[in-house]
């Protein structure tokens, strides 16, 4: 081949890549200072949120009885009176669309039979279709504690593998708190949404670890192992590429969102959507104030690891 | 070119990439995908035992179980015990709610059972050795033959000599050591010689369940919750029969178990206290066998008033009897009921949601490089990514439910993360000149791994301890999203590196 098409063996577009970092650029150029005051507020911010407004807790962690009800269309409050007053139990109704069917689910406390909602409800829709659930409190009590832990050891294993990677206190630490304030921010979020924290957001939780690592590992390395030639070149391609990566996730978790009617797909995508926004911010920002700051600190051993 | 292509096609990590995935595919045509309960439908149960029990009484718990369900005739079941008190039962094929609460119940029917004469226990459900077929006959009387232990058998029949008439008492789950307070006509009731059988001169009921189980059975009359605490100090807990609710807030304010059985509309005081003891009888001794010899083989006569009911009484003092060798107490603490229609819409679902899914990235990864050229690549090894998690899935029968899929989600999530990651590392270096170009390579791709690497060893240490702790569904999760950082590090993730780097015309 001849060296004229080996040149144009089409590579990205080097001026789509070039306006991209020219659009974040605004982001290198801020002072470390904000990058970190900001995020902090927002940590702050959501912290205050999580003590006036924690998500309240689904009914797999603390007990109660749904009853799904899939091809009707109806007026939740209408339909929780209706079921309330033959019942004579006080039960919550919610809507819910999806592609192809759309449904009501029925929240009632424990005890409830299930079966008698279903009687209740077959008067008016004899045909949909029907599935229900229950817990006990003492189970909801077991799988939340086995949630906490499940946590609180994935963090403290999650925080022991980044210390092993990078064997540097102050990236590791930023880290691990970029981490954290991912998980709190979306659980801030939760609570202001009104998603429930169920074992199924308690798993997704955890594949936070999982994602917001990743673009805080790329940061990270990029910074502290970079053969570019200034911090601010560095910076701008591992902030390239991260963009590259949220949005290819986030687009992703969009139409699973969209087109799932199952409430555990639903709830894990939405919260995993909050989680990568929240990390957007702690990565790009506070994980990176924190790191050019270090870096212009412990005057950088040139350009060689 | 050519030589580029031939030595991209003969590099290992892409013959290995061919060749798992096409195992992968022959392996899902062979052995199709097996479903969880929540995609394929069925009922799911989880239930709790009494108290935390060691390895062998739970293995006991969950033979029973399978056996019990079997000789039911319920079709599909798993039974299995996680943890030292969680017992997870799964049956597929289960259609209607109906059928899902009947299953509900004949797991919670599982109990602890005793026999019970005079107020002394002459026998537990360990000493139920066989239990006949049940028969009806045709003016409506019925019979449940059965077994018991010789040991139980002497004692019975030393218990009983002379006392031909006297009632014999069996229980499935009494309130032992408890503190029972019920309203006053439900106390006179008890206290009477209602419950005795041929023999009003026999001891109460009250009497009875007093001597054998240690239950002390007091009168409602508004005393206070702390009063009520201070009788039941020495008991295990407080059962409230037929007296306000509000009893029950109050008692649970000053720290004590309680239970809340109100009576059904329509309830007499009879069928109420039968309910709250878990009483089966009383039946009266036979002239038989109240001779003083010990007798194994006996039997459970009744009268109903029609057949159906004769059949209902039967089977269940049959299932009674049957059930009365576990060893311990379960409660049913969570189910999850899905029809098997509503199962087969989650599927699709999942399948479209996928598909989109990865449209998504494809068109997303083109957009930030305006080249279809590493678009392609980069959704498609995540295709192929899927599909060998799947084709894993199917070669070990691993049950796919939905949090299942949200695992494997994630892993292809992450796999296009580091795609990118790869990708960007290979693109960085275009301004470097040829010479230190292959060097350079070499290095950005260490980087590149190093970043993976770093990754893949956070998720999977946070995921094991889920894999290893957690009971319930999440075990699934975990093991799939493990699963998919294994494969992407190993297998597909150094194949689209070579890839990449043949398409950016790095190598």
């Amino acid at each position: 081949m001849s060296k004229s098409k080996t040149k144009d063996i089409p590579t990205a577009g080097e001026a789509v890549r070039a306006k991209k970092r020219q659009k974040l650029s605004f982001l290198a150029r801020m002072e470390y200072k904000k990058m970190i005051t900001y995020p902090m507020v927002v940590f702050i911010v959501a912290l205050i949120l999580l003590a006036i407004n924690f998500p309240t807790l689904g009914i797999d962690l603390q007990g109660g009885v749904v009853v799904t009800a899939y091809g009707i269309d109806a007026n939740p409050d209408e339909l929780a009176k209706y079921i309330s007053d033959q019942i004579g139990v006080d039960v919550r109704v919610e809507s819910f669309t999806g592609v192809d069917t759309n449904g009501v689910r029925v929240y009632a406390p424990v005890g409830t039979d299930a079966l008698k909602i279903i009687d209740v409800m077959k008067v008016r829709y004899p045909d949909a279709e029907y599935t229900h659930s229950e817990v006990q409190p003492t189970f909801g009590k077991i799988s939340q504690q086995q949630g906490i832990r499940a946590l609180i050891f994935a963090f403290i294993a999650m925080a022991v593998v980044v210390f092993l990677f990078f064997r540097n206190l102050v990236p590791s630490l930023t880290i691990i708190f970029s981490a954290l304030s991912d998980m709190t921010i979306a659980v801030a979020m939760m609570g202001i949404f009104g998603i429930q924290l169920t074992t199924a957001t308690i798993a997704a939780l955890l594949m936070l670890i999982g994602y917001t690592v990743d673009s805080n590992i790329l940061l990270t390395t990029k910074l502290l192992k970079r053969k570019e030639d200034t911090i601010e070149d560095a910076y701008l391609a591992a902030v390239s590429t991260g963009f590259t990566m949220s949005t290819t996730t986030l687009g992703a978790l969009f139409i699973l969102w969209l087109i799932s009617t199952s409430q555990t797909i639903d709830n894990i995508a939405i919260v995993l959507i909050f989680g990568l926004l929240a990390d957007f911010m702690n990565t790009w920002m506070l994980n990176a104030g924190v790191l050019r700051w270090y870096l212009d600190r412990n005057t950088v051993r040139g350009g060689n690891e | 070119m050519k030589r580029r292509t031939k030595n991209l096609f003969l590099n290992w990590r892409i013959i290995l990439l061919t060749l798992v995935l096409i195992g992968s595919i022959a392996t899902l045509a062979v052995r199709p995908l097996t479903f969880g309960i929540d995609i394929a439908g069925g009922v799911a149960i989880v239930a709790q035992t009494e108290h935390p029990v060691d390895a062998d009484t739970m293995q006991l718990v969950v033979d029973s179980l399978q056996k019990r369900l079997n000789t039911l005739g319920v079709k599909d079941i798993t039974v299995e015990a996680q943890g030292d008190q969680i017992v997870l039962v799964k049956v597929a094929n289960v259609t209607t709610p109906e059928e899902a609460n009947q299953i509900k119940n004949v797991i919670e029917s599982q109990g602890v059972f005793y026999m019970e004469f005079g107020g002394v226990i002459f026998g537990t459900g360990r000493d139920v050795e066989y239990v006949g077929i049940y028969q009806i006959k045709s003016d409506n009387t019925w019979a449940v033959p059965f077994r018991i232990s010789k040991s139980a058998a002497e004692k019975f029949a030393e218990l009983a000599r002379d006392k031909a008439g006297w009632p014999v008492d069996m229980f499935l789950d009494p309130p032992v050591n408890s503190l029972i307070i019920v309203s006053e006509s439900v106390y006179k009731t008890m206290n009477s010689s209602e419950f005795n059988a041929q023999a009003p001169e026999a001891p109460t009921l009250m009497e009875r369940i007093t001597k054998a189980f240690n239950i002390t059975v007091v009168t409602y009359a508004n005393q206070s919750a702390d009063e009520i605490a201070k009788l039941a100090e020495s008991k295990e807990k407080i059962v409230l029969v037929d007296v306000p609710q509000e009893l029950q807030a109050e008692l649970e304010n000053v720290n004590v178990t309680v239970r809340f059985v109100p009576r059904n509309p329509g309830e007499s005081d009879h069928s109420l206290i039968v309910r709250v003891l878990g009483l089966y009888g009383p039946y009266s001794v036979g002239e038989g066998l109240a001779t003083g010899a010990p007798q194994q083989d006996v039997q459970i006569t009744g009268t109903a008033p029609d057949r159906l009911t004769a059949e209902q009484e039967a089977s269940t003092i049959y299932t009674v009897l049957k059930s009365g060798s576990l060893p311990v107490k379960l409660t049913v603490v969570g189910m999850e009921f899905i029809s098997p229609r509503l199962g087969e819409g989650f599927k699709n679902q999942a399948l479209y949601a996928g598909i989109g899914a990865l449209i998504a990235v494809l068109l997303i990864v083109y957009f930030h490089y305006r080249n279809w050229r590493i678009a392609l690549p980069v959704a498609s090894t995540s295709l192929f990514e899927a599909i060998i998690i799947l084709g894993f899935a199917a070669l070990i029968q691993w049950n796919l439910d939905l949090p299942s899929i949200a695992g494997i989600i994630a892993a292809i999530g992450t796999g296009v993360d580091q795609q990118i990651v790869i990708t960007d590392e290979l693109l960085g270096g275009e301004k470097t000149t040829k010479i230190t170009r292959r060097s350079s390579v070499l290095k950005r791709m260490g980087r590149a791994f190093f970043v993976i690497f770093a990754s893949a060893a956070t998720t999977i240490a946070a995921m094991s301890f889920l894999l290893v702790y957690f009971v319930g569904t999440l075990k699934g999760f975990a093991f799939t999203t493990i699963l998919g950082v294994l494969i992407g590090i190993f297998i597909t993730r150094p194949a689209y590196a070579e890839i990449a780097k043949y398409i950016l015309g790095e190598d």
